[in-house]
């Protein structure tokens, strides 16, 4: 290739070069720019898409937090790093990000237990199939508002029906909406409710994945379905996992709704003495109650900041899990395979 | 914007220079040409029950060309987001937009965001309402920027069954008199409060948050001084208010229910407590609790009763008003609208719908007022458009700061549940000031 282009360019032909050439680069620089430019071209929307209502808000809300700046009144002096620093000293933030982080807690780590366990029931041969895998579905598509209403009145203290019931085993009415850890638990309660089963849905449909014959081999080598869970299952639904745990994580931190509507009729959001008072919470409430909108998007830039740590944490750990186990484990489960072929074809022949 | 806002501006003046001449079309010649014989939509946006929705059609018809597109907002908090956001974003707001007397003083802030209704007729019909009703609606300017609708002068709500079980006299005058008709103070309604407690064991009031609502609105100056200086920290008439009402909450007196919640309304009937705040627009929620519980809201069996009394004096708790905002492209048209909602004839009909009590004076005294409604059937025939005109008298207003509606629920309420759940009333109050610094002296 090379030597048939080396006497065209060392040809002496100026004349009839220049017109040739450029009529050639023309097109080539159309096909070439067809070839470069058009894929970005395609996915082009979506980030147009995100930068306006992604990143420009993003970047909006980082300049009001730079500024005293009054719901009403609107933008004021520019005060820098001020409200960043007042917020880190303030002790009510640090409640709501306390509640955050235990309603966060309370509800992903249960959820996503009872998931894998749920995902692996019906990963079985379950009679009426589809029937079981829409019911698990079915909390989901029930809106959190009407989910947080019936919450709501279930956990009343005087007259709820938790209450009612613990009342039958001797047990004194429980503070479920003015203690700290039972308000938890129950807002938890309602988080758990609607995402477990969205969550063993899309696990379900990992572990679907996982080949049958690896399963089926290792049943008739013996391993029971304890066994075979966690040897197998487990460590092939790894990708699956790490991507149920950071969109939990994201939406455990953003959590509004619930906690709102638990207590609607409460003067302070998230409970009169701020029990359940999550960040998302507190930073609405310093928007439209207290009017601090420079205050609130601070919050909402360090609640952002919060986020992408954890997310960066997620994708380490799973990165190295990744990388250890279910590659090596991959590996050595497709070397096995082949030996095993290997020696199953070649025994036949010996 | 400016510009067209003063042609209008000169245009009324105009329109009210001519009007001693020519009676009728001052409203459409105010509105200047580019919507004569058009077709106007006014928007309105009210909340809660404030009785209006029925005389639109009225309107309507009364006046051709005018079409209103009117939205109801489920609750006051509601609307205040509703109308905080609208405002923060430059546009949205409807051409007649309602605002309650808590988050007035927010608005006062940006009163410039209104327009001056005298340039619209205000000084015509100023002296229809109660001075002090103005006064709310007048920014420190001296401009009108909100016309009154209803006021809430407070009386007494209690439970005739519950007094009647405690050997108490039942009649609503006796009642009056026994808590010391035009002189009751707080100390002699919670000795009998005392008294009920040991008859029957059981609580008389509901919880602590509307008692101290209405000990602070009844003072001369709230959490703000006169002049709108903050007036909390180390005021004295406060604490000694706060110290009366621990030292109930210590007899046993309250009932610590959640407000707004009252266990689903089933306290209203189940005799968990025996007297209630009532403020006019209040009476509508304790039927409405009543029935939401499954008890007798045609009232025959409730018990509920309304006493022309109320402790520590005459007070007023919340009550709303009419404003036009500037972003409105129809001032005129908008004002002449509120100005007519708020009329005498108006506010009756609003009283009869709903129950919130009138601000104009000749409502007040119009005998229609007084016609039996669903209402008064419900508290025991009471004649409650008398008992309110009564507790109306010797009303003050009380100047309400930006952030008026803010210590009210996130620096005291938080405390005076404190107080229902049995914490002392000194920590409680230290409590609220740490609060008080946190979210109002350092924000």
């Amino acid at each position: 290739m090379t030597r048939t282009l080396e006497p065209d360019t060392s040809a002496p032909a100026p004349v009839k070069r220049p017109g040739r050439a450029s009529a050639l680069t023309y097109k080539h620089r159309l096909s070439r720019m067809d070839v470069k430019l058009s894929p970005y071209l395609y996915i082009s929307p979506f980030f147009v898409l995100f930068g306006l209502v992604g990143l420009f808000p993003l970047v909006y809300t980082f300049v009001v937090s730079l500024n005293n700046w009054n719901l009403l009144s609107g933008p004021g002096e520019w005060v820098g790093f001020d409200n960043y620093s007042a917020e880190l000293a303030d002790p009510l933030f640090w409640n709501s990000l306390f509640n955050t982080m235990s309603i966060f807690l309370l509800s992903s780590i249960p959820q996503l237990v009872v998931a894998t366990a749920i995902a692996a029931i019906l990963d079985q041969n379950l009679r009426a199939k589809t029937f079981w895998r829409m019911s698990v579905l079915i909390p989901y598509v029930v809106t959190p508002v009407a989910v947080a209403l019936i919450f709501s009145s279930m956990f009343s203290e005087q007259s709820g029906l938790v209450n009612h019931l613990l009342s039958f085993v001797g047990v004194d009415p429980i503070g479920w909406k003015t203690d700290v850890l039972p308000s938890h638990l129950a807002i938890a309660g309602m988080v758990n409710w609607r995402w477990t089963g969205y969550n063993a849905l899309i696990l379900l449909a990992a572990m679907q994945s996982v080949p049958r014959d690896i399963h089926e081999s290792a049943a008739l080598d013996g391993a029971g379905f304890v066994r075979r869970f966690f040897s197998i299952t487990l460590p092939s639904i790894r990708p699956t996992m790490i991507f149920v745990i950071i969109t939990a994580t994201i939406g455990g931190l953003q959590i509004f709704t619930e906690p709102r509507l638990y207590d609607a009729t409460s003067s302070t959001a998230g409970g009169a003495h701020r029990q359940f008072q999550t960040t998302v919470l507190y930073l609405w409430e310093m928007a439209f109650q207290r009017q601090n909108f420079g205050k609130a998007s601070a919050v909402a830039f360090i609640l952002f900041i919060i986020i992408v740590a954890f997310g960066l944490l997620n994708f380490l750990i799973s990165q190295r899990i990744a990388t250890t186990d279910s590659r090596s484990e991959s590996k050595r489960a497709k070397r096995q395979l082949s030996r095993t072929l290997r020696n199953g074809a070649k025994e036949p022949r010996a | 914007m400016k510009f067209s806002q003063r042609t209008k501006v000169g245009a009324a003046v105009a329109c009210v220079a001519s009007f001693a001449l020519l009676a009728t079309g001052c409203s459409s010649a105010g509105t200047g040409g580019s919507s004569d014989g058009d077709n106007i939509e006014l928007t309105i946006t009210t909340f809660g029950s404030m009785g209006m929705s029925d005389l639109y059609a009225q309107y309507e018809k009364e006046n051709p060309g005018i079409t209103i597109k009117a939205n109801n907002i489920d609750t006051g908090g509601n609307a205040r987001t509703d109308a905080f956001t609208k405002i923060a974003a430059g546009s949205g707001l409807s051409d007649v937009t309602a605002v309650e007397e808590g988050w007035l003083g927010s608005i006062q802030e940006v009163s410039d965001q209104f327009v001056d209704l005298s340039d619209y007729g205000a000084d015509k019909i100023k002296d229809r309402w109660v001075p002090w009703k103005l006064a709310q609606g007048t920014d420190k300017d001296g401009r009108i920027i909100a016309y009154g609708t209803d006021i809430g002068p407070e009386g007494l709500c209690y439970n005739s069954a519950a007094f009647a079980a405690a050997g108490l006299p039942t009649d609503r005058t006796e009642v009056a008199a026994l808590l010391g008709g035009a002189d009751a103070t707080w100390d002699s309604y919670f000795a009998l409060g005392e008294q009920y407690q040991k008859a029957t064991g059981k609580a008389w009031f509901d919880q602590s948050g509307f008692i101290w609502n209405s000990m602070v609105n009844q003072m001369d100056e709230g959490y703000y001084t006169a002049d709108g200086d903050l007036n909390v920290t180390d005021n004295a008439d406060l604490k000694a208010a706060w110290t009366k009402l621990a030292a109930a909450n210590a007899a046993g007196l309250s009932a610590a229910q959640t407000q707004w919640d009252w266990n689903k309304g089933a306290s209203f009937t189940d005799g968990t407590f025996a007297t209630f705040m009532c403020p006019g627009w209040m009476l509508g929620v304790v039927q409405g609790q009543v029935e939401t519980a499954g008890g007798d809201a045609t009232g025959a069996t409730a018990g509920w009763d309304f006493a022309d009394v109320f402790p520590g004096g005459a007070t007023n708790w919340g009550g709303s008003f009419l404003t036009v905002p500037t972003q409105s492209k129809h001032p005129q048209e908008a004002a002449d609208l509120a100005a007519w909602l708020t009329d005498a004839d108006q506010q009756v009909a609003e009283f009869k719908a709903q129950g919130p009590f009138p601000s104009v004076t000749a409502a007040q005294t119009d005998p229609a007022l007084a016609e039996a409604t669903g209402v008064s059937a419900f508290f025991n025939d009471a004649p409650i458009a008398d008992i309110l005109t009564k507790r109306a008298d010797g009303v003050k207003a009380q100047f309400k700061g930006p952030d008026d509606s803010t210590i009210q629920e996130q620096v005291f309420g938080p405390s005076a549940i404190s107080l229902d759940q049995g914490v002392a009333g000194d920590k409680a109050w230290d409590d609220a000031m740490t609060l008080f610094d946190q979210l109002i002296t350092n924000k």
